[in-house]
C-alpha cells in the first residue's frame, strides 16, 4: 500500500512539470501550428537565470526567500524577452509552415545550447534548499519544497485551463487554432494572437523551469530531456488539444515513476516511446486529436 | 541539365576519386571519408524529403548499418563487401517494418516518432552486452589489403549511390514522390498506394543509409552508441538546408562546405552546436534555396524554368 502511495506521489511532482511544458507546446502548436523544438531552451533558460541570480543575491544580502523570489521574476522576465526576440526575428515568418518552423527551432535550439554552455560554463548547479522538511501522506513521503512545487505547478496549470475556457483571450487563442481564417473573419486579431499565444507557452516553460531550479542539479542541457518528454505527452495527448497535453503528461508521468521503480529508467523510457507507437498506430492524431 | 555541368560533375569526381587514392592514410584521407559520407547521408535524408517528410529515424538507421556491418567484420570475418552489403540490407529491412507502422503518421508526427525511433535505438544499444553496451564495438577495421584503398573505395561507393538516388528522382517513381508531397490525396485518387509507396520510399533512402553506417563504421574503426543520437540527423539538416534542397547538388554542396568548415571552426574549442545551430538558422532565414539556389542564382543563363522547390 504504502509503495503505490509513494508511487502516486512521485508520478504526482514529476507530472506537474511535465503538464506546465507540454501546456506551453500544444498552445504554441495549437495557435501558430509550429513545432517548437527550442520550447526545452525556455525552459532551461529560467533555471539558470533562477541557479546564477540566487547565489548572487544572497552575496548582495538579501534573505533567501527575497533571493527566491527575485531570481524566479527575473527569470520570466529573461525567458520572456528571449522568446519576443525569438517571435519578431524568426517564428513570426514561419507560422503555419510546420516542416520549416520545425528546421528552424531545431537550430534554435542547438545554438540556444551551445550560448548556455558558453555563458553559463557546462557546470552542474545546486540551489540552497528553500524550504526544508519533507511530509508524510498515507505512508508516501514528499519533501515539503517538492510539494509547494506541485501545488504552484498545479495551480497554475488549472489557472491556465480557466483562462483558456473562460476569458476573451481564452476564447481567442480556440478560434484560432481550430480555424484561423474563420477567427479572422471573425475579426480576431490574428497576429496579435497569435504572439500572445506564443508568449504564454513560453511563460509556461519559464515558470516550469523556474519552479524547478530550488529541487534539482541544473545544467546547460537541461531542456532536452524535458523537451522529449514534452513532445511524447503532446503527441501522445494529440498535438493542439489542451486536455490532451494533460493526458498525455500524466501518462508519461506515471511510466516514468511506476517504470522507474519496478525496472530501471531506460526502460521506463523505452516504454514511453513503444506506447507513442502504438497510440499514433490507432489513432494517427493522438488520443485527444482530430484529424 | 547542359552538357557543360554534367562534364564539370564527371571531372570533379574524377578529381575526387584520384585525390583519394593519394591522400595518403592520415588526417587527409579521414576528411575525405567523412565529407563521403555525410555527401550521401544528406542525399538519402533529403530522398524522404521528396515526400515531405523530416526522417529524423535516419540517425538510427545509420547506426543499425554501422552496427551490422561491424558484427559482420569482427565477429564473422566476412569480406568488406558483405559487411557493407549486410549494415545496408539490415538498414533497409528494418526501416520497411518501421516504416509501414509509423509512415500512416504525417508531418509533425511522423518527424517525432521518427526521432522517438531513433532515441530508443540509442538506449536498446547501450542495453545489449554482445555488441558491447555503453562502450560500444571495437576493432572494425577494413582487411589489412584494402586499407591503403578505403578513401577511394568510398568515394566510389558514395558517387554509384549519389548516381542511383538521383536515377530514381528523376524516374517515374521519383515524380509520384514529388506528387506525394504536393499532394497525397490527389495520388491516392489515380489508383497509387500512397502508404505503400512513402514506405518504399523510407527503405530505399534507408537501405542507402545504412551504406553510410558500415562505411562510417570501417573508417572510425569503434562505434559506440552515443554517435547515433538524433544530433547526426540535426547535423544532416544543417547540410541540407545551407546547400539547398532543390536539388540532389545542393544536399553534395552543403556537405562538403559544412563538413571542412566544421573542421576548421572546431580548431577553436567546443563550439560544436553554435556553429550547426548558426547555420541551420542562417540557411533558413537567409538563404531560402541554399548554396545551390544562390549559385543558381548567380548563373543567370542557367536559370531552370521550373518554380523552386519548396
Amino acid at each position: 500500500m504504502d509503495i503505490y502511495v509513494q508511487l502516486l506521489v512521485n508520478s504526482l511532482q514529476i507530472g506537474a512539470v511535465y503538464v506546465l511544458f507540454s501546456l506551453g507546446l500544444t498552445l504554441i502548436f495549437g495557435v501558430m501550428r509550429i513545432v517548437n523544438f527550442a520550447h526545452g531552451e525556455f525552459f532551461a533558460l529560467a533555471a539558470l537565470l533562477v541557479a546564477v541570480a540566487v547565489p548572487w543575491l544572497i552575496d548582495f544580502g538579501a534573505p533567501l526567500p527575497v533571493a527566491y523570489g527575485l531570481a524566479f521574476l527575473g527569470a520570466l522576465a529573461g525567458v520572456l524577452v528571449l522568446g519576443k526576440i525569438l517571435y519578431e526575428f524568426a517564428f513570426r515568418r514561419f507560422q503555419r509552415d510546420m516542416i520549416g518552423s520545425f528546421v528552424l527551432s531545431v537550430g534554435l535550439a542547438l545554438l540556444l545550447q551551445g550560448l548556455y554552455i558558453e555563458i553559463f560554463s557546462s557546470a552542474s548547479r545546486k540551489l540552497p534548499t528553500l524550504i526544508e522538511g519533507t511530509l508524510r501522506i498515507l505512508g508516501g513521503a514528499i519533501t515539503t519544497q517538492r510539494l509547494v512545487l506541485c501545488v504552484i505547478a498545479l495551480l497554475v496549470a488549472v489557472g491556465m485551463y480557466w483562462a483558456i475556457a473562460s476569458t476573451r483571450l481564452g476564447k481567442a487563442l480556440r478560434a484560432v487554432s481550430e480555424d484561423h481564417e474563420a477567427a479572422m473573419l471573425q475579426g480576431i486579431p490574428y497576429r496579435r494572437i497569435a504572439l500572445s499565444g506564443f508568449l504564454i507557452g513560453t511563460l509556461l516553460a519559464a515558470v516550469a523551469g523556474a519552479l524547478l531550479a530550488p529541487v534539482v542539479v541544473i545544467g546547460p542541457v537541461i531542456g532536452s530531456s524535458y523537451l522529449i518528454k514534452g513532445f511524447i505527452a503532446v503527441v501522445i495527448g494529440g498535438l493542439g488539444s489542451i486536455p490532451g497535453a494533460i493526458i498525455g503528461s500524466i501518462l508519461i508521468a506515471v511510466i516514468e515513476s511506476v517504470g522507474g521503480y519496478y525496472f530501471d529508467p531506460s526502460l521506463a523510457t523505452i516504454a514511453m516511446f513503444v506506447m507513442v507507437m502504438v497510440v499514433l498506430l490507432v489513432r494517427p492524431a493522438g488520443i485527444m486529436g482530430n484529424g | 541539365m547542359a552538357k557543360l555541368p554534367r562534364a564539370l560533375l564527371a571531372a570533379a569526381s574524377l578529381c575526387a576519386v584520384i585525390g583519394s587514392y593519394f591522400s595518403g592514410s592520415d588526417f587527409a584521407a579521414n576528411l575525405i571519408i567523412w565529407v563521403a559520407i555525410n555527401v550521401l547521408m544528406t542525399a538519402s535524408f533529403r530522398f524522404v524529403l521528396l515526400i515531405g517528410e523530416l526522417n529524423f529515424a535516419m540517425a538510427g538507421f545509420v547506426g543499425i548499418g554501422a552496427y551490422a556491418g561491424g558484427i559482420a567484420t569482427t565477429m564473422y570475418h566476412l569480406p568488406l563487401a558483405l559487411a557493407l552489403l549486410l549494415g545496408a540490407a539490415a538498414a533497409g529491412l528494418i526501416s520497411l517494418v518501421v516504416g509501414f507502422v509509423t509512415l500512416r503518421a504525417k508531418g509533425a508526427y511522423f518527424l517525432l516518432v521518427s526521432f522517438a525511433f531513433t532515441e530508443v535505438l540509442r538506449l536498446i544499444y547501450s542495453k545489449v552486452d554482445v555488441i558491447g553496451g555503453n562502450s560500444g564495438m571495437i576493432g572494425i577495421f577494413p582487411p589489412a589489403y584494402l586499407a591503403r584503398f578505403y578513401p577511394t573505395i568510398v568515394v566510389l561507393v558514395v558517387l554509384f549511390f549519389l548516381f542511383v538516388l538521383y536515377r530514381m528522382e528523376r524516374s517515374d517513381f521519383g515524380k509520384i514522390l514529388v506528387a506525394i508531397r504536393n499532394n497525397d490525396d490527389l495520388v491516392q485518387t489515380v489508383g497509387i498506394d500512397v502508404h505503400l509507396t512513402k514506405v518504399w520510399c523510407l527503405g530505399i533512402a534507408s537501405f542507402v543509409t545504412g551504406i553510410c553506417g558500415a562505411l562510417l563504421a570501417h573508417a572510425n574503426n569503434v562505434i559506440s552508441p552515443g554517435d547515433f543520437s538524433f544530433l547526426v540527423a540535426v547535423y544532416t539538416l544543417a547540410y541540407l538546408k545551407v546547400g539547398g534542397e532543390s536539388h540532389i547538388l545542393g544536399a553534395v554542396l552543403g556537405a562538403i562546405v559544412l563538413t571542412l568548415l566544421a573542421q576548421y571552426a572546431l580548431g577553436f574549442g567546443a563550439y560544436e552546436h553554435i556553429f550547426y545551430g548558426a547555420a541551420i538558422v542562417i540557411g533558413v532565414l537567409l538563404l531560402p534555396d541554399g548554396l545551390f539556389g544562390l549559385a543558381q542564382r548567380m548563373l543567370p543563363g542557367r536559370r531552370r524554368p521550373e518554380g523552386s522547390g519548396s
